[in-house]
């Protein structure tokens, strides 16, 4: 017979040290998969975690990478702490993308220092709006978030290859599926010369800054952790459900929008049909790796942006496919996972009784 | 068949209560046997002792004159002993088949058979292939019993099985029961109602506080006499207060309060219309499950509700929630104080911030004031003998007792007009439930009115003013405490009628 029982109490240390001992389980189960496709494992970990930073480009990269990553899973914080479960920040990147990058195309060939700003806003609204559209439905129609944010994924992903390949693709492009180059005033500048690090790593450190602000230090921070811990209690205190939903989902949609008008005004400068590799989803993985902490969330942004750039030396140092980094990071999310279950339940083993054979 | 189902002295102890004391019972079959008892008195327990879902710290179940154990679900099956819960425990997306197909060993074609026989036997008209979910509450508690017929129970145990039907479905149930009964099945029924007691049952074993107090044949019985058993007798000590509030003003006054649920576990309130005075405690009495939690809920603007009417001081409240009905000085301590009143994993003093007025400005212009919040906690702490002055403490580590005190404090600490409590000393020692009901008291004298839901009658007798009884949802008349006796309580709890 093996009982399941629950954990009374468990030390906040602990919990913020099982992410580490994921990372290392990850590492390990990392290893053994490079030994039996035939690599030497220590040294398929150092191409793939190593290597990519070792250089000041690499270190750019990864917080290129980890920028977006960041600020997704900063904003998805804000739904997953109050029991919301908005699966779509991909779909409302992208539509935060599709806002903003129609906003600078429209200001095509326009100079000025206000063109940015007014992108980068129209991006956040974009994806604010975007998300609300499952925090309507589950509040007024009782809807499912979690498969309305889903399928609105696919939604915003087959708008934007509409957009691109059709109204919006660039007149002098050859059919290409892609918009024009944004105009120079249209891109977040660049940090360094030579580097991709760009300005909006500022946004998404000012985003962790208020996001702490707000979850720990306002009302509407204590409201969301009540109504995460428990509904009857938040129903009892007299909180407005429903207008809490929605706001978070709003948050929440303006931080994805955020990111994907970081992308196309930063790294890429166009709109075309990839312009995120899932960060949308990989956020999800991000925001529970750091425990819903804004600063854990940044340590947690940093891990797996690196499993992206791991992912493409990979693929040039060894010839395995660059998926290889979606395996990493779900590994992480499993490992974390099972050792989370182990945190917050014991496993009795009890002997066979006579009587129960 | 004749089965005899004998229990030997089981006693079963749950930190700090006694569910079942030295209990010794014996059931023979073609009797139907009612087990009656108030919530807590220990049936339930009993009960999954039989079904093996609770094992007995001490005394022996005999099955025949044979001492069976009962460690597990399985084991009761395998002895004949068929249960019937009064949730159901059906998956309600499969057809009524599939239900009886998951736990029987029988092919398909044979398990078909014997439930066509059954429901022929036994005139159920359920189609054996719709989705459960289709089925209305008597029905599926039909197909709960045909599982347990399929397997030839020798004993049949019922758990309440009236509270979830309607009146037609209940006599449909009693003709059945009565037909099992006839061919040889021991019947053990568990309820609380003391009219189902006397039309259905042959014998009465009455349980108070863990034990058995009577065993008898219910000829020999009547409504008042099962009552007085059921509620007890040693009432006499209670400490009345003087009251004088029968000059003094009204405070709250609901009119027209019904309440419309689709859920068959939640109760409808009918037309229910009280009033309340200064320094009064109205305290309203009811087995659970009659409509208390709904009453409680919808006092607390939890529930709002069409066309009910509220007056609390003069002003309609009707449509307010929770928050700003304490902004009227209205303060609520619900039932539940784990997982409603409090969140066992927050800090004592976030746990304080949950009542918030505007005036206590524990979040200025949206920000939190944490050393507001303290300072405040350490107050209610000190003022209400908690016994920690740790305001950072995660309030999972306070007993219930100190935890019920603390959710009391918090309310009171604001002194507001009207408290409306809903079994405050459920499950606590006997040191806190003497300082809640001093407490309660206090207010009163001071002059602020509370409402006592409470399914204690002891506590009732000792602190309301008046006292009324709800019955599936319905109120009874309000009687001044003077005029009333433990059995009239007993005999309006059980669904009868006095005068």
């Amino acid at each position: 017979m093996i009982k399941i029982e629950k954990r009374n109490d468990v030390s906040p240390s602990i919990y913020f040290l099982t992410p580490i001992l994921a990372i290392f389980l990850t590492l390990f189960g990392g290893g053994i998969i490079f030994y039996v496709l035939g690599f030497n494992p220590l040294e398929a970990l150092k191409f793939f975690f190593i290597t990519p930073i070792s250089d000041l480009y690499g270190f750019s990269e990864l917080l290129v990478k980890a920028t977006p990553l960041c600020l997704i899973a900063i904003g998805l914080s804000f739904c997953f702490k109050s029991n919301n479960w908005n699966i779509g920040a991909e779909g409302q990147l992208i539509f935060g993308g599709i806002v903003g990058g129609g906003v600078a195309l429209l200001f095509y060939g326009h100079d000025g220092f206000y063109v940015l700003p007014i992108i980068i806003l129209s991006g956040a609204i974009g994806g604010m709006i975007f998300a609300m559209i499952p925090a309507v439905l589950k509040t007024y129609l009782n809807t499912n978030e979690i498969l309305v944010s889903l399928m609105l994924v696919y939604v915003a992903k087959l708008l934007l290859d509409y957009l691109v390949v059709g109204p919006w693709s660039n007149p002098e492009g050859f059919n290409f599926p892609e918009t024009r180059q944004f105009s120079e005033s249209a891109r977040m500048p660049v940090l360094f010369d030579g580097l991709r690090i760009h300005a909006g790593i500022f946004i998404t450190l000012i985003t962790v800054f208020l996001s702490w602000l707000i979850l720990y230090k306002t009302y509407l921070g204590f409201q969301i952790k009540v109504s995460g811990l428990s509904l009857k209690t938040a129903k009892y205190a007299g909180y407005k459900g429903k207008t809490m939903i929605i706001i978070v989902f709003m948050i929440s949609g303006a931080c994805a929008g955020l990111a994907g008008v970081g992308e196309i005004t930063g790294p890429i400068g166009q709109l075309h049909r990839n312009i995120s590799p899932d960060y949308g989803f990989t956020a999800i993985i991000v925001a529970f790796l750091g425990r819903l902490n804004p600063v854990g969330i940044i340590f947690a942004s940093l891990i797996v942006a690196l499993t992206y750039l791991g992912a493409e030396t990979a693929q040039i140092f060894l010839q395995v496919p660059k998926y290889t980094g979606q395996v990493f990071q779900g590994m992480i999310l499993f490992f974390l996972l099972g050792s989370d279950y182990l945190l917050f339940f014991k496993i009795k083993f009890l002997g066979l009784k006579k009587n129960e054979l | 068949m004749n089965t005899k189902l004998r229990v030997s002295e089981i006693s079963k102890i749950y930190p700090g209560c006694v569910a079942n004391d030295e209990i010794s019972l014996e059931f023979g079959s073609g009797k139907i046997y009612a087990l009656l008892g108030e919530n807590g008195a220990g049936k339930s327990t009993l009960v999954k002792i039989l079904s093996g879902v609770v094992r007995p710290d001490k005394g022996e179940v005999f099955l025949n004159d044979k001492s069976i154990k009962l460690n597990s679900p399985l084991d009761a099956k395998k002895n004949n002993i068929g249960m019937v819960f009064q949730h159901f425990n059906l998956f309600e997306t499969l057809s009524v088949f599939e239900n009886l197909s998951i736990d029987s060993d029988k092919k398909d074609e044979d398990l078909r058979l014997s439930v066509n026989n059954i429901l022929k036997k036994y005139n159920f008209k359920i189609d054996l292939d719709i989705p459960v979910l289709n089925l209305s509450a008597g029905q599926k508690q039909k197909v709960e019993i045909i599982r347990c017929l399929i397997r030839n129970p020798k004993v049949l145990i019922m758990d309440e099985p009236t509270s979830v039907l309607t009146e037609q479905e209940t006599e449909d149930l009693f003709v059945s029961l009565k037909q099992f009964s006839d061919e040889g099945i021991l019947i053990i029924y568990i309820t609380h109602k003391l009219k189902e007691v006397l039309s259905l049952c042959d014998e009465v074993a009455v349980m108070r506080k863990g034990k058995v107090v009577s065993v008898s044949k219910t000829k020999e019985e009547k409504i008042e006499t099962l009552a007085n058993k059921m509620v007890g007798e040693n009432l006499n000590s209670i400490k009345k207060k003087i009251n004088n509030f029968k000059y003094s003003e009204e405070i709250l006054k609901i009119s027209n309060l019904n309440f419309r649920s689709d859920d068959p576990y939640e109760t409808n309130l009918i037309n229910l219309n009280f009033s309340l005075k200064k320094g009064e405690c109205l305290g309203i009495a009811g087995i659970s499950g009659n409509g208390q939690s709904e009453l409680f809920q919808i006092l607390s603007g939890e529930i709002i509700t069409d066309y009910t009417s509220i007056k609390f001081r003069d002003k309609e409240i009707s449509k307010l929630n929770p928050r700003e009905r304490r902004e009227y000085l209205m303060a609520f301590s619900p039932e539940d104080r784990i997982s409603q009143a409090a969140v066992p994993e927050l800090k004592i003093y976030e746990n304080v911030a949950l009542n918030n007025f505007k005036s206590s400005n524990f979040f200025e212009k949206g920000l939190v004031n944490e050393k507001k919040i303290k300072e405040h906690s350490k107050k209610i702490l000190s003022n209400f003998s908690v016994n920690t002055d740790n305001v950072e403490m995660k309030s999972q580590f306070l007993s219930g007792g100190n935890l019920q005190k603390l959710i009391i404090g918090r309310e009171l600490i604001t002194s507001p007009e009207l408290l409306v409590c809903f079994n405050p000393t459920w499950g606590l020692d006997v040191g806190a439930i003497n300082y809640i009901h001093e407490t309660l008291i206090n207010i009163n004298e001071q002059g602020k009115s509370s409402i006592l839901i409470s399914t204690d009658n002891d506590e009732l007798l000792k602190l309301s003013d008046r006292i009324c009884v709800i019955y599936k949802g319905k109120l009874s008349k309000i009687m001044y405490v003077n005029e009333v006796t433990p059995e009239k309580l007993g005999i309006l709890m059980g669904g009868g009628s006095i005068d």
